[in-house]
């Protein structure tokens, strides 16, 4: 399907009123012909579609100019004159067409682009794949970065956590009702508080059990966002109270999804988690809290008692600023809220500070250095492109060394001829610009078809008014900037030399191509180590061991329902029972896939001193046997097994991370524990049965994290699972059977994701393989920019001696000492820049640190490599010219200019 | 345009002009039919096809039909292109050309000589 729409794209390049009349037709054809040949089909069309573009363009350009010249002034002056004297020569300023002078430019620039196009197709496709890049970048930063959140008065908008005193700032972690209560009344500076945490909902009745994610929240959520819903209400506080008749408010798009256009959804309920909920509000399209992926809003009923509870850990606050208050103020405000909070319930909030963070910020944090230094590249390509121009028009400076003699010679003065170049430039780059964009959306379709990339806001990346604007603005610049070097070339040398010179450049010029290719070797260098550098990391990456054995196992998630029929117990063993199924077990988080919930850690021998909060740790529900299924190895001591319930032996296994940790040189076999607060334990407590290795659950990058292990029987409220089956062969063969057997024991549950582990373990490194791809993909185009700019220039070098070359070859010189010497120009110049390069890197590839992993900034065996790989691509672009160079015939050579 | 044109016509051109002769044909039914009687010599790509046809029928050598020459097997958005006179003329034009270039060949010995009765027509 991508190529028809490829060649449906490409049929931009062709005038307007060609395609409106052809265009639709021409993809059914192509259609057809791509269906007998596939991509060949593509191929072969592209070379003739840009003939017949320019060929069409052109006659546009012809016609144009003819209209022109035959409009009724003109028309009148050739009536009115007598027969065709002497050619007239007319002055510009005196021509009464040509009073505009920035007209009078245009004009002549594009026909003297007409007049060579190959030069202009050559000039606009570099441009275009520059200002493409560009403008898809710009597009997503511009998306996820810059456009705003959609919502009233968000800068106003902060976002409020936790952290510890002696943690970092930044950290913001969830904090529970009774702080959020103190909040909302204790701060002057926040006109309003809410707070929120992300749920599942399976809806079931309405055919296909599916579960939806969105927001569970407390508070005036909708007034502080600043929003009204589309359709009925947003949900009142009497509403918020246990017992109250649940409500929810559904997202624009689930609506439409589930209800059609309907507007009478208002007041009907919708089954979600065996409860029936009502619903009522609609909220407009665009609205996105706190992602655009949430479906529905839901307010939570908390008790009197929950309302004060200070150790459940589980809200994001969010608030909105008083009129003409910073964040600042608030931040203030926040302090001596926590300083209160921490004399009055000493036990939870020690050592806690509460902080706040603009809601944007929040929200993109971990794409930000990602993007910018994506920009960076982009931006470095188009300097590379600016170069590569830049070159071009010298060459081209040098063919018209005659006719802009000959203009001087006439009484056109430099500003004016400046000018004219200028406006050359110009020209082209803003048709490249135009091109570019069409080239951008190609690259964009690229970007986002990553579907596992988490992008926040990927639904608002395209091209908006602002991305147009800066394309036309990166246009003007580049040409601009490329535009200035052949118009600045005409300050030097004596138009009477040119005359006499021929076609032949002088000193000067060979001076600036050789510092604008030295300056793209070193661009590409600087691009080839940062890609180098990622490439490298996300090899490491993908060979980070994940502490389990990842190949075939097969997951998926499902949420219990209360008043489900099976227990988990036995939905384990008829999955069990499959053919093909080795064992089966459930976690409720899947390794390496992140923190997860955690709690307080205590150990019973080493009570927490007043005043102190003690440590929080992760934990994990399972059914055995799961380490034996995702393959964990015991260091030491017994695993979990069905027994270690409630009524039995309460045992926990903690990894190698916990038990170093709090043990670092004891033996945590036999120490008791519990989790949570000492009057409100997720279990009484537990005794440490065995130690089991570690998990990269922090993220693949990150060191392995302290993790509790209790069975389903020691907590049994726990009701999110995804289950691990480990299979005889293909995980992914038995999807459907586990669906069906599934299906076949509670119709009424949802399943989540089900895929291989392998793929969760994919998507783990998905960002970074993005980063990569991208990066290798600019840093492609930058080589190939350079080694032609590489190849350019000693092409023209060997030109421009082609009359010393042959006298040498007459003379007898040895063919092979001639190769060698234009050889040893072209890697001196690679040399330059590399060194160049390299010291720029040096200084730049420290800035992405934070997207490094396993190698240091300055790697030595990535630079050395990417420098290798550079010399080799200037060898080639060299070796051409080099040869030609010794193929030169002494007597053409002689007898040339 | 002149019914006898002196420039020679691109082999896109005089291929449609020849496929149109005795049928009506939408644009991939051109490309099939001009594959078919060329043994797959000429294989023209959408872009040289409306390239050409942007020209004939900008030349009026070929018009666009409003009507449906076969309704029963027809996709709706097909446009259908039929020969004109002027079109026509021009195609047999080119033939007299080509046929006097192959009569020089043949009066050099390059080509052998046509058998009366086969140069009849």
């Amino acid at each position: 399907m991508i190529v028809p729409r490829l060649y449906a794209a490409l049929l931009h390049l062709l005038p307007r009123r060609f395609r409106n009349r052809f265009g639709r037709e021409m993809t059914d054809v192509f259609a057809e012909l791509h269906r007998e040949a596939g991509t060949r089909a593509l191929a072969r069309e592209v070379p003739p579609l840009l003939a017949l573009a320019a060929r069409e363009r052109l006659a546009g350009c012809r016609a144009a100019l003819r209209a022109r010249r035959m409009r009724p002034y003109s028309a009148a002056v050739a009536a009115a004159s007598p027969a065709p004297a002497a050619p007239r020569v007319q002055h510009p300023s005196r021509d009464p067409r040509m009073l505009d002078p920035l007209r009078q430019d245009v004009r002549y620039a594009l026909r003297s682009l007409l007049r060579a196009p190959g030069f202009a197709v050559v000039a606009v496709l570099t441009l275009a794949l520059g200002i493409g890049a560009n403008t898809a970048i710009f597009s997503v930063v511009h998306g996820v970065l810059l456009q705003p959140l959609g919502l009233p008065g968000e800068t106003q908008l902060v976002a409020i956590g936790e952290g510890r005193t002696d943690g970092p700032l930044t950290t913001l972690n969830a904090t529970s009702p009774g702080s959020f209560g103190d909040i909302a009344s204790q701060t002057t500076s926040l006109a309003g508080v809410a707070a929120f945490t992300g749920v599942g909902l399976t809806v079931t009745g309405r055919g296909e059990p599916e579960t939806l994610q969105g927001v569970s929240f407390a508070g005036e959520l909708f007034a502080v966002l600043g929003t009204r819903p589309m359709l009925g209400r947003v949900p009142v506080a009497e509403e918020q109270v246990e017992g109250a008749n649940p409500v929810i408010v559904l997202s624009y798009p689930t609506w439409r999804r589930m209800f059609g256009n309907d507007r009478t959804v208002i007041g009907k309920t919708i089954t979600g988690n065996g409860t029936a909920r009502t619903i009522v509000g609609v909220m407009p399209e665009g609205f996105r809290f706190p992602s655009g992926s949430a479906e529905f809003w839901t307010p939570q009923r908390w008790s009197p008692a929950f309302r004060v509870n200070r150790d459940q850990y589980y809200l994001t606050l969010v608030g909105r600023l008083a009129p003409g208050t910073s964040i600042e103020r608030a931040r203030a405000d926040l302090v001596t809220v926590s300083g209160r909070l921490a004399r009055d319930y000493a036990t939870y909030n020690t050592n806690l500070r509460l902080n706040a963070v603009p809601l944007r910020d929040m929200v993109v944090s971990n794409v930000r250095t990602r993007l910018y230094i994506l920009m960076g590249a982009v931006a470095f390509v188009l300097l590379i492109t600016c170069a590569n121009l830049g070159n071009l028009l010298l060459a081209r400076g040098v063919m018209r060394r005659r006719e802009i003699a000959v203009r001087q010679a006439l009484g056109a003065n430099r500003t004016r001829l400046a000018r004219q170049l200028m406006t050359e430039s110009l020209v082209l780059s803003l048709v490249g610009g135009a091109v570019g964009l069409l080239v951008g959306k190609l690259f964009m379709a690229m970007l986002l078809a990553q579907q596992t990339l988490v992008l926040p806001r990927r639904d608002e990346i395209g091209l908006h008014p602002a991305v147009l604007l800066f394309a036309f603005g990166v246009s003007i610049v580049a040409g601009l900037a490329f535009g200035v070097i052949p118009a600045l070339q005409l300050s030097g040398g004596r138009s009477s030399d040119a005359l006499r010179e021929g076609s032949r450049g002088s000193g000067g010029q060979q001076w600036a191509r050789t510092a604008l290719v030295v300056s793209e070797l070193a661009l590409s260098l600087m691009l080839l180590a940062g890609a180098g550098l990622l490439l490298r990391s996300f090899a490491m990456l993908t060979r980070v061991d994940p502490g389990f054995r990842s190949e075939r196992l097969l997951t998926f998630g499902i949420t219990l329902r209360r008043q489900t029929p099976t227990t988990l117990t036995e939905m384990s063993d008829r999955l069990a029972a499959l053919p093909g199924v080795r064992t089966v077990a459930a976690v409720s988080q899947l390794p390496a896939t992140g923190r997860g919930g955690g709690a307080w850690f205590n150990i019973l021998e080493r009570p927490t001193p007043p005043n102190q909060t003690p440590p929080g740790e992760i934990y994990r529900v399972i059914t055995p046997p799961y380490f034996e299924t995702i393959g964990l190895p015991l260091l030491r001591g017994r695993l979990l097994t069905r027994d270690d319930r409630l009524d039995g032996m309460h045992a926990v296994v903690v990894n190698a991370a916990l038990a170093k940790k709090y043990w670092p040189d004891g033996d945590p076999i036999g120490k008791e524990i519990y989790l949570g607060a000492p009057d409100n334990r997720l279990f009484d407590h537990g005794t440490i049965v065995g130690i089991v290795g570690d998990t990269k659950d922090g993220g693949l990058d990150a060191d392995a994290l302290p993790i509790v292990y209790g069975t389903n029987g020691l907590m049994p409220w726990w009701s999110s699972y995804s289950f691990v089956i480990r299979t005889s062969g293909d995980p992914t063969q038995l999807a459907a059977a586990v669906r069906r057997e599934m299906r076949a024991i509670d119709p009424a549950l949802a399943i989540q994701n089900l895929q291989s582990m392998d793929a969760v373990l994919r998507d783990q490194v998905a960002p970074a393989r993005w980063s990569m791809t991208l990066l290798g993909v600019f840093a492609g185009i930058a080589v190939t920019m350079a080694a032609l700019g590489v190849f350019g220039v000693l092409s023209f070098l060997v030109t421009q001696r082609t009359k010393e070359l042959g006298i040498r070859l007459a003379l007898g010189a040895e063919p092979g000492r001639l190769r060698r010497m234009v050889l040893a120009q072209g890697l001196g110049l690679a040399a330059l820049g590399i060194a160049i390069g390299v010291g720029g890197a040096l200084a730049l590839t420290r800035l992405m640190a934070s997207l490094l992993f396993g190698v240091t900034p300055s790697d030595p065996a990535t630079f050395v490599a990417v420098s290798l790989l550079l010399i080799t691509i200037a060898a080639v672009a060299s070796y051409i010219p080099a040869r030609r160079a010794t193929q030169v015939d002494p007597l053409t050579a002689l007898r040339s200019d | 345009v002149p019914p006898t044109h002196p420039t020679p016509l691109t082999t896109p051109v005089f291929q449609i002009l020849l496929s149109l002769i005795d049928q009506d044909l939408h644009g991939y039914a051109l490309i099939q039919d001009i594959r078919d009687r060329t043994a797959g010599e000429v294989s023209l790509t959408a872009s040289t096809l409306y390239a050409a046809v942007a020209r004939l029928l900008e030349s009026g050598w070929i018009e666009e039909l409003d009507e449906r020459p076969r309704p029963d097997e027809d996709d709706a958005r097909r446009r259908y292109y039929r020969l004109t006179r002027p079109g026509r003329e021009a195609a047999r034009a080119e033939a007299r050309r080509l046929e006097r270039l192959t009569a020089m060949a043949r009066d050099k010995k390059l080509l052998p000589a046509l058998h009366p009765t086969k140069g009849a027509r």
